[in-house]
């Protein structure tokens, strides 16, 4: 009988866990602004304000107790969730269709977010082994126009990838020279990468094309199409067609988290990343790991380039990246340097892209808003409002052997 | 050559190690027998730790060689040592504080699943297959942030044991332990050389050498000057090979003259950083011309009274009065200004700022104060010469003003930090630790300019986890303890007596008295 009681009492207290309140805040919020949209599309304020209310209210008991982050980001949704569905039951439903077509909008999340999740997981490994990589927005550049270009020259997609994919790795061996053999410092080299792929990509470009840009009939990387799914409800128009890259996406992520958590390779990364020192007196060769995994951040970073030139849009234009490289950055710090997280994080970013991109038929300033919400979200998680990011002990450190 | 039980598992042969403009080992012969415990024992510098990080790989001789089991070998790397079975615990701990006990004991020997993945599993059974055969209570899942300094040193020992080594190599293993932590170290190490292991035992305190070496070899200035066994040895003969002259182990200090009142105390309490309360309302006084001893073991609350003495940290409640004004919750700077002087116990972080010169660490209370500035501008000739004068009286080696504060050695910066309190002329002088990580010629400056500090009228209240310090320094010893003090002695109090008031053994006793 007492054992029966206590354990009641233990399942009670795991309920109202800080924790779970938060995420059920987090969850009444969303739905509150969920019941305004199509298709339910309720024209009354009282389903966001009152739920987005109660969102605020369990953010807030959450964050008194201890559970920070979530209980900010519980707290952050209600209001937004008020504000969003006052601004929404305000406007026509014309409007609102053309603009919330939840299967669309996820798919369009999914092409937006596969570039960052490639620069992302490649960030990953150079920073997890402690060298700062803020030149992945050149590497991706130059990945996504050595790809279009060896693609079309080649007249093969798979080429184009492999060069792209070279092209990155080529630049990561000059930013790991400099940060690692030459201990210099690794964000003035990082920059003057990307000042370097900005510079050759764009007077190549130019040589290479001319004011034609690139020809319209380059050999693309293919969509899957699945026929099989593509009558579902929402998940066939999501994901009954969608490019081979963003499936070689879901699977560099599994296979990432497990090389970096699973394996003796991911251990000693993460080890050199912490405590190089530590890991050099144990036998392992600092150089070589930093090496190898900077070299790995590039070719990830560049395949997500290629992604975006001969994928995703099909053509190559000066600077096409256009900070991407950044916003993946910041994924990358604000999932934690874990995969995963990071790869949250570019689906958040991506579903604020296809906002953006879908919002100027509303409002434009609206949608500018929405682009800005990466590096508002980063700065929110590196300032540590909300449960502080906390980096690799040695990151941005070069190491010397004694 | 044939491997005899006689066989020395390791030896070293004119061993010269060159740095620029420093000739760090000169020509060390070394030998270790099997299942003994070899003591390597000299000064700060005398070139200890570089004979090791040659063994260990870490750096290249330039001359010399290495034989291990009668057989010469080159080690160019950790890995080669560790494949020759040398293990070696660094005084600076090499473990990653973020990752488990497990993983960082497999760490680049890692047991795998299908040569894949990592196989923690195994690796925690072996753990704990070892901790048991050695009775190291460790659990192998804790992250090592989360243990004690004593146990990240047992996490360090099932390194070097799970890559099998048979020679051990501990540099300085008790600059960081407390006494008990120390004993139960020293159980360890006899537990493994019966086991077999053959141990290498860095040191420069004498009386632990003598506790736990079968033979001592003492390095001075980079050169081997002897090996001697235990029997026989004594404390004022090897401290005579260390330094090479006669070393004052006794402070020698006449009787204490106390006058007013300088530091007052009054039901102080503090808390430490989780917010618990970490002092709880401690009252003390400390005379003008008389020293008090804290002693206690470390983590009892001493570095939170010593912050919120000097101004670092917020009393949560009570008062600290220096010469008569309530400087309670005031900022640091009041706190020296009303005549506080304070040797931190942590001198690298929180007494010299490493990347400045000697001067400018020398100026840093007084900076604004003429000679050292005037109308807001620094005198940069008059700081230099100042300093001058003060790194001579304070007979500071290895360096001129302009030298940087890290270039020195840990002795001579202490100097400094001395220099810089007791040339402000402060009434109150709060030392803490301070002699720690200092080898036994700069412990007998540190204890006889304290005692010649006292003389001068100053109160000096001295903290620190060292018995014989407390012992032989104070006129008067309070014993801390989970935040209180929980008893007073005189020093003539037996250190048996005092230790078991360190671990909390008199506190009833004390309750018992002061309710009577």
């Amino acid at each position: 009988m007492i054992d029966q009681a206590a354990t009641r009492t233990y399942t009670w207290v795991k309920i109202i866990h800080p924790r779970s309140i938060a995420i059920a805040g987090i969850v009444v919020s969303a739905l509150g602004f969920w019941f305004v949209l199509p298709p339910l599309t309720q024209r009354t304020i009282l389903w966001p304000v009152a739920l987005g209310f109660l969102g605020v209210a369990a953010g807030i008991w959450a964050v008194t107790r201890g559970e920070r982050r979530l209980g900010w980001i519980a707290v952050g949704l209600g209001i937004a969730s008020m504000g969003l569905g006052i601004l929404a039951t305000n406007s026509s439903v014309g409007h609102l269709d053309s603009v919330v077509v939840w299967s669309a909008l996820f798919a369009s999340m999914l092409r937006y977010a596969t570039p960052l999740t490639y620069a992302a997981i490649g960030g990953m490994f150079s920073e997890r082994s402690g060298v700062v990589n803020i030149a992945l927005e050149g590497m991706m550049l130059s990945g996504a126009f050595f790809a279009i270009l060896a693609a079309e020259k080649l007249d093969s997609w798979v080429l184009g990838v492999l060069a792209g994919a070279a092209a990155g790795a080529g630049l990561a061996l000059i930013h790991a020279f400099f940060c690692i053999q030459l201990r210099s410092d690794q964000i003035v080299i990082g920059t003057a990468i990307n000042f370097l792929a900005l510079g050759l990509t764009g007077y190549l470009f130019v040589d290479v094309y001319g004011e034609l840009g690139t020809p319209a009939d380059i050999p693309r990387i293919p969509d899957v199409t699945l026929p099989a799914i593509s009558d579902w409800y929402f998940i066939g128009p999501v994901l009954g067609q969608l490019n081979l890259m963003i499936w070689l996406s879901f699977v560099l992520l599994i296979v990432s988290y497990l090389v970096m958590f699973r394996t003796p390779i991911g251990l000693r990364i993460r080890s050199v990343g912490e405590h190089p020192r530590a890991a050099d007196t144990v036998g392992i060769s600092v150089y070589r790991t930093r090496y190898a995994s900077v070299v790995t951040s590039g070719i990830l970073a560049a395949l997500g380039g290629a992604y975006l030139s001969i994928g995703f849009v099909g053509s190559f234009n000066e600077n096409m990246t256009a900070g991407r490289g950044f916003i993946a950055l910041a994924a990358l710090i604000f999932g934690a340097w874990r995969p995963f997280g990071a790869f949250a994080a570019a689906l958040l970013f991506g579903f604020s892209s296809a906002l953006a991109q879908r919002l100027p038929e509303y409002s434009g300033s609206a949608a500018t808003l929405f682009q800005a919400l990466p590096y508002v979200l980063t700065l929110i998680a590196v300032a540590g409002v909300i449960g502080r990011s906390i980096p690799p002990a040695a990151i941005g450190r070069p190491y010397a052997k004694q | 050559m044939s491997v005899t039980p006689e066989t020395p598992v390791l030896e070293l042969r004119g061993m010269t190690k060159r740095f620029p403009g420093v000739l760090a080992n000169d020509h060390v012969d070394f030998d270790l027998k099997r299942g003994e415990v070899h003591a390597l024992l000299g000064e700060n510098g005398a070139g200890k730790s570089t004979l090791m990080n040659v063994l260990y790989g870490l750096y290249h001789p330039d001359e010399g060689e290495i034989l291990v089991n009668g057989e010469p070998v080159r080690i160019h790397s950790p890995r080669e040592a560790i494949d020759r079975g040398i293990g070696m615990v660094h005084q600076h701990f090499m473990l990653i504080p973020v990752m488990t006990v497990a993983e960082n004991i497999v760490l680049a020997a890692e047991p795998t699943h299908a040569g894949v993945f990592l196989d923690l599993d195994e690796a925690v059974d072996k753990v704990e297959e070892l901790s048991r055969a050695f009775n190291f209570r460790i659990d192998p899942h804790a992250k090592v942030r989360d243990i004690t300094v004593g146990q990240q040193q047992r996490v360090e020992i099932l390194k070097a044991l799970f890559r099998g080594a048979d020679i051990l190599i501990l540099d300085e293993p008790t600059a960081v332990l407390t006494p008990q932590e120390a004993d139960e170290l020293f159980g360890i190490l006899k537990t493994l050389q019966r086991e077999g292991m053959s141990i290498i035992f860095i040191s420069h305190k004498l009386r632990e050498v003598l506790e736990i070496a079968d033979r001592i070899t003492v390095l001075r200035r980079g050169k081997k000057i002897e090996t001697v066994p235990r029997e026989g040895a004594t404390e004022a003969g090897l401290a005579r090979l260390m330094v090479g002259r006669d070393v004052l182990l006794r402070v020698d200090k006449s009787p204490p003259h106390p006058g007013e009142v300088l530091l007052d105390v009054d039901a102080l309490s503090v808390l430490d950083d989780r917010e618990l309360e970490a002092v709880k309302g401690i009252s003390l006084k400390v005379h003008e011309g008389e020293i008090v001893g804290i002693a206690g073991v470390d983590g009892n609350g001493q570095t939170e009274l010593i912050d919120a003495l000097t101004g670092l940290r917020p009393a949560q409640s009570g008062r600290v009065t220096v010469g008569g004004r309530d400087v309670t919750n005031e900022s640091a700077r009041e706190h020296l200004d009303e005549g506080l002087g304070h040797i931190p116990q942590d001198r690298l972080r929180h007494g010299l700022v490493l990347e400045f010169s000697l001067a400018e660490n020398l100026a840093l209370h007084d900076y604004r104060k003429e000679p050292n500035s005037r109308w807001g501008w620094l005198r940069p000739g008059r700081i230099i010469s100042w300093a001058r004068g003060l790194l001579q009286e304070f007979d500071v080696r290895g360096g001129g003003p302009q030298t940087h504060a890290s270039s020195l050695s840990g002795g001579n910066q202490q100097k400094v930090v001395i220099a810089r309190e007791v040339s402000r002329d402060p009434r109150v002088l709060i030392a803490a630790q301070p002699t720690r990580g200092l080898d036994v010629g700069a412990i007998e400056f540190v204890h006889r300019r304290l005692v010649e500090e006292r003389d001068e009228g100053r109160a000096v209240l001295l903290i620190s986890l060292e018995i014989d310090e407390v012992l032989s320094l104070s006129d008067r010893i309070l014993v801390m303890y989970e935040g209180e003090i929980v008893a007073e002695f005189t020093p003539d109090v037996s250190e048996q007596e005092l230790g078991i008031a360190m671990t909390g053994g008199g506190r009833e006793e004390a309750e018992a008295t002061a309710t009577a």
